[in-house]
C-alpha cells in the first residue's frame, strides 16, 4: 500500500499517462461495442423485437423479409408442420412516403393478418393498432398521430396510415419502420402498384403450440418443407444479410483493443520494474517478503485499470445519452461490467512478466551495486 | 545493552563455485561482537568482508559453520525466515544503493515499518514517531520531505543510518559506509554512527579499508584473504 501509493504521486505524471491512454482505449473500446449494438438493431431490431418466435422464408431468399415468397403450397406445408400452433402471413416491403409538407423518404411497412401473434414486444409510446390505416412505427423516425402518406404511382391516390404507437429499436435495414394489419399493406401496395392481383406472403410467422419450442418447431417445418427455411427469432435476426459482416468486423476491432490495453500495461510496468530494480532489491535486502512487493506491483496494476476504466465509462456516458449522428448508443451496464471485468484480468494478466521479475529478485544483490566488487 | 554478544560467527566457511573453480570468500571465521560492542573489520579489496556482512545479516547462508545473532542461530534459517530477520533484527547500511529515490528522507525511514504488507494503526503511529526522533538525531529535521536526489551525499548516508536504526536491531552492518566520501565528512559519519550506536548500545561492524575510522571503534579485526586476524 505505502509504497505502491507512494511511488504513483511521485509519478504523477507518468502514472497519470497510463490512466489517460487507458481511458481512452476502454471509452473506444464501449464506444465501438454501442456502435456495433446500435448498428445490428437498426439493421435487424424490426425482426428481433417482434413477437413471432418463428419465422419461416422461402429458400432461395437468402433471409431477407423482401426477397421471400411464399406460394399456398409451401404454406400449407408450414401451417401443417408438426409442433406449429398459431401462424400468420407476413408481408414487407419498403415505399416512399411523405408526412406532412416534409420531403419524401423511405419506409419499411410489415403488414400481417394476425396483429396478436406479429407485434412490436413493447411500445414506448400510444397503443397498438385497432383498424385499417394505424400502424406502430420506429420511435425516433415517427411521431405519434403523424398521419404518413405512401406515395403511390402518377395519377393514384396515395395510401395514408396512421402512426398511434412506437417502439424502440424496430427498423429493419435502417429505415424507418411502421408495423401494420395486411390490409394497410395491401392498400399501400395497390397505391404503388394498382395492377397487382393476387399478393403472396413472404413469410409465416410461426408460434410453436402448447409444449413445443421454437427451435424444435423450426426443424420440424424445415424437415417437412424442403423449400422453407424457419428460423427462430434470433436466428433469423443473427442470419440476416450483413449482420455477421459487421459481427465479424467489429471483432477484428475488439481482438486489436485486447491486444493493446494489456500490452500498453504489461509494457508500462515491465519498463518501471526494470527501471527500480535497484530499489526493489534494496527493500528485499532491508526485510521485504517477495510477495509483499508483489503485491504492491499489483495493486498498482489494479489502481491503475480501475482509474483507467472509470476514465473511458466516465467518458462513454455522456456520449451514450445523446446518440451520434442518426444512431442511438445505449449505455449497456452488462456491456461494460463484462469488458470492465475483462481489461482488469488482461491488465493483472499483463504484469507478469513483471511480477516475475519481482520474485526473481536475489537480496544479496544490494551488497554489489553498481560499482562495488 | 544487553551482556550476551551480538552476533557469535563460529568456523563459518563461503565458497564460490566459478566455472570449475573453488573461490574461498570466508575461511573458518570465528568472530564475537558483543551486545554493545563497535568493530571495525578491515582488510584489503576481495578479502570476504561484504560476505561476512552479508552472512551476518542473513543476506547470505554460510556454506559451513555457525551464526548466531542477538541469540538467535541463523545458520539453518529458510530464505524466508531470513527475510524475516533482516526485516526485525539486522540494520544495514550498504555500500552502494541505499535509499530508495521516489520516496522521501522521512519515507525512506518509515517504509521499514510498512514492509510487513499491513500493520496496525498503533504500530504505524510508533514509526512516524521513532522517525522523527531519527532524522532530528541525524540533524536531518529539515530534509525529511526530500527526495534523495535534493540530498547531498553525507545526508544520504545519514539518511541510510537512520533507516538502518529503525527496527531497533541487534546488530547493524555498515559496508564501507565513508568510501564515497571524502575524509573529513567521513570521519563526521562514522562518528556519528558511533554516537548513535552508543546511546543505543547497539552493536555494530564497520567494514572499511581506512585506517583512520579504527580508532572511533571499541576493536578492530582484521581480515585477508577470508580469514579473520585479532
Ligand atoms: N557472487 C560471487 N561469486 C563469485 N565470487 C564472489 C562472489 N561474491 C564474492 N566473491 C568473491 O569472494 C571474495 C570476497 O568478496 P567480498 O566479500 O566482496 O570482498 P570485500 O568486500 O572484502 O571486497 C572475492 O574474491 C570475490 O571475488
Ligand atoms: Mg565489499
Amino acid at each position: 500500500m505505502f509504497l505502491a501509493l507512494r511511488e504513483m504521486r511521485r509519478a504523477v505524471v507518468r502514472f497519470g499517462l497510463l490512466v489517460a491512454a487507458i481511458g481512452l482505449l476502454v471509452f473506444l473500446i464501449l464506444f465501438q461495442q454501442a456502435l456495433q449494438d446500435g448498428l445490428l438493431t437498426s439493421f435487424v431490431g424490426a425482426i428481433r423485437n417482434q413477437s413471432a418466435p418463428v419465422l419461416v422464408y422461402s429458400v432461395d431468399a437468402q433471409r431477407t423479409l423482401q426477397g421471400s415468397t411464399i406460394p399456398p403450397e409451401l404454406e400449407r406445408q408450414v401451417r401443417g408442420a408438426e409442433g406449429v400452433g398459431r401462424s400468420a402471413r407476413l408481408n414487407q416491403s419498403t415505399f416512399t412516403i411523405r408526412i406532412g409538407e416534409e420531403g419524401d423518404s423511405d419506409a419499411a411497412i410489415i403488414g400481417t393478418d394476425d396483429q396478436e401473434l406479429v407485434r412490436p414486444t413493447t411500445l414506448t409510446a400510444g397503443r397498438r393498432p385497432e383498424r385499417e390505416g394505424e400502424a406502430v412505427g420506429s420511435d425516433g423516425d415517427f411521431r405519434l398521430g403523424a398521419r404518413v402518406a405512401v406515395v403511390g404511382s402518377p395519377g393514384v391516390r396515395p395510401a395514408e396510415v396512421t402512426v398511434v404507437g412506437l417502439a424502440e429499436d424496430l427498423q429493419l435495414s435502417v429505415t424507418p419502420t411502421l408495423f401494420t394489419d395486411l390490409d394497410t399493406f395491401r392498400a399501400a401496395s395497390m397505391a404503388v402498384n394498382p395492377g397487382a392481383t393476387a399478393m403472396l406472403p413472404n413469410a409465416i410467422a410461426v408460434a410453436p403450440a402448447d409444449g413445443a419450442s421454437a427451435e424444435r418447431v423450426a426443424a420440424s417445418i424445415n424437415s417437412v418443407a424442403p423449400d422453407a427455411d424457419a428460423l427462430t427469432r434470433g436466428d433469423a435476426a443473427d442470419n440476416s444479410p450483413g449482420v455477421a459482416q459487421v459481427r465479424q468486423s467489429f471483432q477484428v476491432i475488439f481482438l486489436l483493443y485486447g491486444l493493446v490495453v494489456p500490452l500498453l500495461t504489461g509494457l508500462f510496468f515491465l519498463i518501471i520494474t526494470l527501471q527500480k530494480a535497484g530499489s526493489l532489491t534494496l527493500l528485499r535486502a532491508i526485510g521485504a517478503r517477495a510477495s509483499v512487493l508483489a503485491g504492491s506491483l499489483l495493486l498498482q496494476v489494479g489502481i491503475v485499470m480501475g482509474l483507467g476504466l472509470a476514465v473511458g465509462v466516465g467518458l462513454f456516458y455522456p456520449l451514450s445519452r445523446t446518440g451520434v449522428g442518426g444512431l442511438s448508443l445505449r449505455f449497456d451496464a452488462t456491456a461494460v461490467l463484462a469488458w470492465s471485468a475483462l481489461l482488469l484480468g488482461l491488465g493483472l494478466l499483463s504484469a507478469l512478466a513483471s511480477l516475475r521479475r519481482v520474485l526473481r529478485i536475489d537480496p544479496i544483490e544490494a551488497t554489489s551495486g553498481p560499482g562495488v566488487r | 545493552m544487553s551482556s550476551s554478544p551480538a552476533l557469535r560467527m563460529e568456523g563459518v566457511r563461503k565458497t564460490y563455485q566459478v566455472a570449475d573453480e573453488e573461490i574461498v570468500a570466508l575461511d573458518r571465521a570465528d568472530l564475537v561482537v558483543g551486545g554493545d560492542e563497535i568493530v571495525a573489520l578491515i582488510g584489503p579489496s576481495g578479502s570476504g568482508k561484504t560476505t561476512l556482512c552479508s552472512i551476518a545479516g542473513g543476506l547470505l547462508t554460510a556454506s559451513q559453520g555457525t551464526v548466531v545473532v542477538g541469540g538467535n542461530d541463523i545458520s539453518d534459517y529458510t530464505s524466508r525466515q531470513l527475510t524475516d530477520f533482516r526485516r526485525t533484527s539486522v540494520g544495514f547500511v550498504f555500500q552502494s544503493v541505499n535509499l530508495v529515490p521516489f520516496l522521501t528522507a522521512r519515507e525512506n525511514l518509515l517504509v521499514v515499518s510498512e514492509l510487513v504488507g499491513r500493520g496496525g494503526r498503533r504500530r504505524r503511529k510508533d514509526a512516524v514517531a521513532r522517525t522523527a526522533e531519527l532524522l532530528d538525531e541525524l540533524g536531518l529535521a529539515d530534509r525529511a520531505d526530500n527526495l534523495p536526489a535534493q540530498l547531498s551525499g553525507g545526508q544520504r548516508q545519514r539518511v541510510a543510518i537512520g533507516r538502518a536504526l529503525m527496527n531497533g536491531p541487534d546488530l547493524v552492518l555498515f559496508d564501507e559506509p565513508t568510501s564515497a566520501l571524502d575524509s573529513q565528512l567521513g570521519d563526521q559519519v562514522v562518528k556519528l554512527i558511533r554516537d548513535e550506536m552508543k546511546d543505543r548500545g547497539t552493536a555494530a561492524i564497520i567494514v572499511t579499508h581506512d585506517d583512520r575510522i579504527t580508532h572511533y571503534a571499541d576493536r578492530t579485526v582484521r581480515i585477508e584473504d577470508g580469514r579473520i586476524s585479532a
